[in-house]
């Protein structure tokens, strides 16, 4: 009973990271109606910059910063170069697109910073908390991981509730046309959507690295993991994503620590092919039908 | 009231407009008026080009031929989103209310181009967004009140009965105070009653507002407006009063034409 619930709360901080980059696909979903599979490799960009900030800084919160703004930039140059321009002949296309931009990424960040595996220190201590009289599996970098994610669910929440260009937002996902007619100006809104997916991802990046290591390929399992999530938890809902970001979080940890590590990405596919066959349009996701 | 065509200053015109979309001509050389402070009705069978003429007028068609004109400016390169800017709007086939938006900030969307505060300062919630926000939740609770849908304010769009639906999208198009109001098929769905209202509704906002109506309720269109203008396939065929219209032979025979087709 004890390894279970130490298995369970291995898997909490690991799940709140995969629902950050979860949030991040359904941010860019919501905006754009594109899987933007080029997520994780955004991500793993930007936690080079963090890294180079961080070695010239030595300050993690500046990196951090760094990651965020690298982030925002990133997001809006892939949504300008590559997917509006590809989008506009053919949507499909522009999801293959950032299977393009992944790769080009991993090739740059390459380039730039070299293949080797990199270490990237943790600001508190990643060891177990001692409590109790026995060293728990939960440490107070976990604590500071979990914190960071629910204040930007919070937030992410806030924005798209209660302002203005949330609803804005939220509108020209839903029905362009309609939005365009109330005075919303579309392309912007999809350009907000990018940077603020480009914004989280860098932080689940900045966060997954001292768990993770960096490499031009350290990322690429959380793109299963988060995208899994995302497609469980419907794709359009903020709170699917968290949820099953979470939850794959646990999964993976009890799939880890009862048979090998090696399992858990065929389970995350398994439970997304079962998904996929007993409801498609995902747990929290509503199906919409299109007047003509 | 009596018109004479050609009209002499119209609000809103289309002159010698043609659009051509994937090889056939939806419309050709046309010419429609809408003088300020009247219901203009836009008629014509199924496939006339009667929804094209709007998406012309509102940015979403680009004619191949032919300009826009709107209080002496042109109007035919206009972005979609600087429709309600410009005191133009316009509501859909349907109702096209986002599903996830409560009905009240369905409403408020419609207001958009008054917000003024920048993704910036509505990231750090200034108190300015604040005070922006309900001044437009005020203006949006108002009209929705004009239209007797002020206790659905909290109800997401689903929940409601479909004439419900309609008023929520009109008070929508309203809320940015409209000079003009494009209006396609205001009567689609609706039962007598809620029709009977609609025609009230319509006739108690000119002259202060001007009215073009895309509409295939015969008995509302002849009933509320001044003004009718007929295409059929792609070409204006008739103009003038309601009477003018109905006694038409041009006009009988492109309806009756399209029943028997």
């Amino acid at each position: 009973m004890t390894t279970f619930i130490d298995y369970l709360l291995g898997g909490v901080s690991s799940g709140a990271i995969i629902a950050l980059m979860a949030l991040a696909i359904v941010l860019i979903w919501r905006s754009t109606r594109v899987v933007n599979f080029a997520q994780v490799g955004q991500a793993m960009f930007t936690t080079y910059v963090a890294l180079t900030v961080r070695d010239a800084t030595g300050n993690w919160i500046i990196a951090l910063l760094a990651a965020i703004a690298a982030g925002a930039v990133l997001g809006l140059v892939v949504h300008w170069l590559v997917i509006r321009p590809v989008k506009r002949v053919d949507t499909s296309g522009a999801i293959i697109a950032t299977f393009g931009v992944l790769i080009s990424l991993q090739a740059l960040a390459g380039m730039l910073w070299g293949g080797d595996t990199r270490g990237y220190a943790p600001p508190v201590s990643n060891d177990g908390i001692q409590l109790a009289g026995r060293i728990w599996p939960f440490s107070w970098y976990d604590v500071l991981v979990i914190g960071v994610t629910i204040a930007l669910v919070i937030g992410l929440t806030l924005l798209f509730t209660r302002t203005n260009i949330g609803l804005a937002m939220r509108a020209s996902a839903f029905n362009p046309e309609v939005a365009r007619l109330s005075g919303v100006r579309v392309s912007r809104s999809l350009a907000y959507g990018w940077i603020l997916a480009g914004m989280v991802g860098a932080i689940a990046g900045v966060l997954v690295a001292p768990t993770s290591q960096v490499s031009p390929n350290s990322f690429d399992i959380l793109l299963v993991f988060a995208f899994t999530a995302a497609v469980i938890g419907g794709l359009d809902s903020l709170v699917g994503a968290v949820t099953f970001g979470i939850g794959t979080g646990l999964v993976i940890s009890l799939v880890s620590g009862y048979s090998d590590s090696s399992n858990a990405p065929v389970v995350a596919l398994v439970l997304l092919a079962l998904n996929l066959l007993l409801k498609p349009d995902g747990v929290f996701g509503h199906h919409h039908s299109r007047a003509v | 009231m009596k018109y004479v065509l050609p009209l002499t200053h119209p609000l809103l015109q289309t002159v010698d407009v043609s659009v051509k979309l994937s090889g056939l001509q939806i419309l050709d050389n046309v010419s429609i008026g809408v003088p300020e402070g009247v219901v203009t009705g836009l008629i014509g069978p199924n496939g006339a080009g009667k929804t094209t003429v709007f998406n012309v007028m509102s940015g979403f068609v680009k004619p191949d031929a032919g300009v826009v004109r709107y209080e002496g400016r042109r109007l035919e390169h206009i972005h979609p989103h600087h429709l309600t800017r410009m005191g133009i709007s316009r509501t859909l086939q349907g109702v096209g209310l986002f599903p996830s938006l409560t009905a009240l900030d369905n409403v408020m969307m419609g207001a958009s181009s008054k917000a003024r505060a920048g993704i910036v300062a509505q990231a750090l919630a200034m108190p300015w967004v604040d005070r922006e926000r309900s001044r437009l939740r005020e203006q949006a609770i108002a009209v929705m009140t004009e239209l007797g849908v002020e206790g659905e304010a909290d109800r997401f769009p689903s929940e409601l009965p479909y004439p419900i639906q309609k008023r929520v999208a009109l008070a929508r198009a309203l809320v940015s105070d409209p000079k003009v109001l494009l209006m396609d098929e205001p009567a689609g769905g609706i039962g007598a009653a809620d029709m009977k209202d609609l025609e009230r509704l319509i006739r108690s906002w000119v002259p202060e507002r001007t009215v073009l109506l895309v509409e295939h309720h015969m008995e509302l269109v002849m009933e509320v407006c001044d003004l009718i203008w007929v295409l059929d396939a792609g070409k204006v065929i008739a103009a003038g009063t309601p009477e003018q219209v109905r006694n038409d032979p041009a006009v009988l025979a492109a309806y009756l034409g399209d029943e028997g087709a």
